[in-house]
């Protein structure tokens, strides 16, 4: 009964919209939510394996699964998930009309993500990936801060003209295989050069949606105006749903030596993209957006060395630690994002929760970020080793410079779920990291003196002071420039596949 | 004669262009949704068989599966065009 998965979010997304049409109690609304929240982790705990819903032929049916490839996808989004549900309620708190809307959307958001996670077949991870990302641009508009809608429009156009592009290149893998049943396609491919051009076109889409620079342009922007609770969900999980689109289609379609080559250069490029752009930002959550763009590079790297073992551990370790800093930091920062304007000093518990996150997010061990890096390198030659081993130093220098602006400033008051979210994932990185058998490692400890020593340099030469470009305000011309961006990108792509 | 499968593309083609061009929000929903019926129009032009018979009590069929995809894409579209239209309309509200 693995449908169940989505079935229930769906069901209890309906729920809550009826009641709150009938003025239900706001204890209904509440429950309704925690309950499609909470159903598809039994349904995840007690089923395994493959089965095609409704039971029809497997080249007419959807084939949906749990695999040792998907389950750190789903695992991750169900911890992740179910903290930020208990963060959201008093966090929405039914201040407005909006809430019972922001909780139905929610839930229709965790049915998208569950439905791709388990999707085999390339139309249905279409069609939930899109469900996803529909909820996540209301969600994003629903934000009460200046620049919202900007931001989610921006999103939307992008995000929409690459899914587009998707379903064409899905059209086009159908049209030449007959299939679009993922591991069919896999045993009908006869290598060709439209499926060599299929197979670029739907990454480059992918690789929009994942927010993989040089395609980031949207993700900075709507990540951090989301509402804090949003904002954990939408770097912590709904990146991830394209990412497990790539693993899909390579391992339906193994791409070429040069492709695979290209593609891991353009990860460790987005890599230190990413470190670089969170280097110069002064608005926290805007740092933490960065990091996504330099986290999704490690993923991205493990996709294309074909190690999607080593990609989905990384995945489920980015969604429990860049969810816990969203809300960590979104709740200590509820008056001003800027950094220096606010900090943990007042609040211990806080600032443990925050330091192992950090730690966590760098790749230090035993937290579960240096297991997932383990199996990511193991799979990597010689140098691009050192790459991982350059991006764990980076992270480092970024968050010591987070924390060194929040061990200076002052928070107000905090709720008990506020500190306990941060408290819960942190600890849920560590035990994740224990369980999985990562071991503390002498080396670590260096990193982190590495790290610190540059941070201090970098501040002392006045890098970090350096004004960075502000939003555009004309919003049409900057999806034109992004438009024109990942055409040019695509360009490349097929250039690339064209031999 | 070009064939539906290539004057599909060629509308992609002419929507991605305006995304490219244009600034106004509601000129970018409206290429989008060009880019939306070039899709529909290649995924019909696949399946586009004038010799076969109905999917329905088949002898020799067409293939259906093409044209059922496209009838989840049209619903997605709509409900994508409504949403941004709404966005725009909060956007001039917001005065950004």
């Amino acid at each position: 009964m693995i449908p169940l998965m989505v079935a229930f979010p769906l069901l209890f997304a309906f729920v809550i919209v009826i009641l709150d049409t009938l003025r239900a109690k706001r204890t209904l609304i509440k429950a309704a939510f925690l309950l499609g929240v909470v159903l598809p982790a039994w349904v995840f705990l007690t089923e395994r394996g493959r089965e095609i819903v409704g039971g029809w032929n497997r080249a007419a049916g959807i084939e949906v699964g749990i695999s040792e490839i998907n389950a750190p996808f789903i695992a991750g989004e169900l911890i992740l998930f179910t903290v930020v549900a208990l963060y959201s309620i008093p966090y929405f708190d039914f201040r407005n009309k909006k809430t019972p809307k922001s909780l139905a959307l929610l839930l229709l958001l965790h049915a998208g993500l569950m439905g791709a996670f388990i999707a085999g077949d390339f139309f249905n991870f279409y069609i939930y990936m899109e469900i996803a990302s529909v909820s996540a641009f209301a969600l994003v508009a629903f934000s009460d801060e200046k620049g919202s809608k900007r931001a989610a429009f921006k999103y939307l156009i992008l995000s929409l003209l690459a899914s587009y592009l998707f379903v064409f290149a899905i059209g086009i893998i159908y049209m030449e295989t007959g299939y679009l049943n993922v591991e069919l396609v896999a045993e009908n491919a006869l290598p060709s050069r439209e499926l060599q051009a299929a197979l670029g076109i739907a990454f480059a889409s992918l690789l929009l949606k994942a927010g993989v620079f040089p395609l980031h342009g949207w993700l900075p922007d709507a990540h951090s105006i989301a509402p804090t609770p949003v904002s954990a969900v939408l770097s912590g999980a709904v990146v991830k749903a394209p990412a497990y689109g790539m693993i899909l289609l390579f391992s339906a379609l193994p791409p070429r030596e040069t492709f695979r080559e290209a593609v891991m250069g353009l990860a460790v490029a987005s890599v230190f993209f990413g470190i670089a752009g969170a280097l110069l930002q002064k608005d926290a959550k805007r740092l933490l957006a960065y990091h996504t763009v330099s986290q999704m590079g490690y993923v991205l790297l493990g996709t294309a060395s074909m190690n999607f073992v080593g990609a989905a551990y990384y995945a489920m370790a980015h969604s429990l630690f860049k969810g816990g800093l969203f809300l960590s930091v979104g709740s200590l920062g509820k008056k001003s994002r800027k950094l220096g304007e606010f900090g943990y000093r007042n609040a211990p518990l806080m600032a443990f929760s925050v330091l192992m996150l950090s730690l966590a997010i760098g790749g230090v061990s035993p937290f579960i970020g240096s297991y997932a890096k383990g199996i990511i390198s193991s799979g990597l030659g010689g140098t691009w080793k050192w790459a991982v081993t350059a991006g764990t130093v980076g992270t480092l220098v970024s968050f010591t410079k987070l924390n060194y602006h929040l061990s200076k400033g002052e928070t107000g008051d905090l709720a008990p779920i506020e500190k306990l979210s941060a408290l819960v994932l942190a600890l849920a990185t560590l035990c994740a990291g224990l369980y999985l058998g990562a071991e503390p490692k002498l080396s670590d400890a260096s990193y982190i003196f590495a790290a610190v020593l540059v941070f201090f340099a970098l501040k002392f030469s006045g890098v970090l002071e350096r004004e960075v470009r502000g939003e555009a305000k004309d919003v049409g011309k900057d999806v034109n420039v992004l438009v024109a961006v990942f055409v040019t990108f695509m360009l490349g792509v097929l250039l690339i596949q064209w031999p | 004669m070009i064939s539906p499968q290539q004057a599909g593309v060629l509308i992609m083609l002419i929507g991605i262009y305006g995304l490219m061009a244009k600034r106004e929000p509601i000129k970018l929903v409206l290429s989008i949704n060009v880019v939306s019926l070039g899709l529909v129009l290649f995924f019909i032009g696949l399946a586009y068989s004038p010799e076969k018979d109905v999917p329905i009590m088949p002898t020799d069929p067409v293939d259906p599966l093409p044209a059922t995809l496209m009838l989840t894409t049209l619903v997605v579209d709509v409900a994508i065009t409504s949403l941004a239209l709404a966005i725009i309309l909060r956007m001039r509200r917001d005065g950004s």
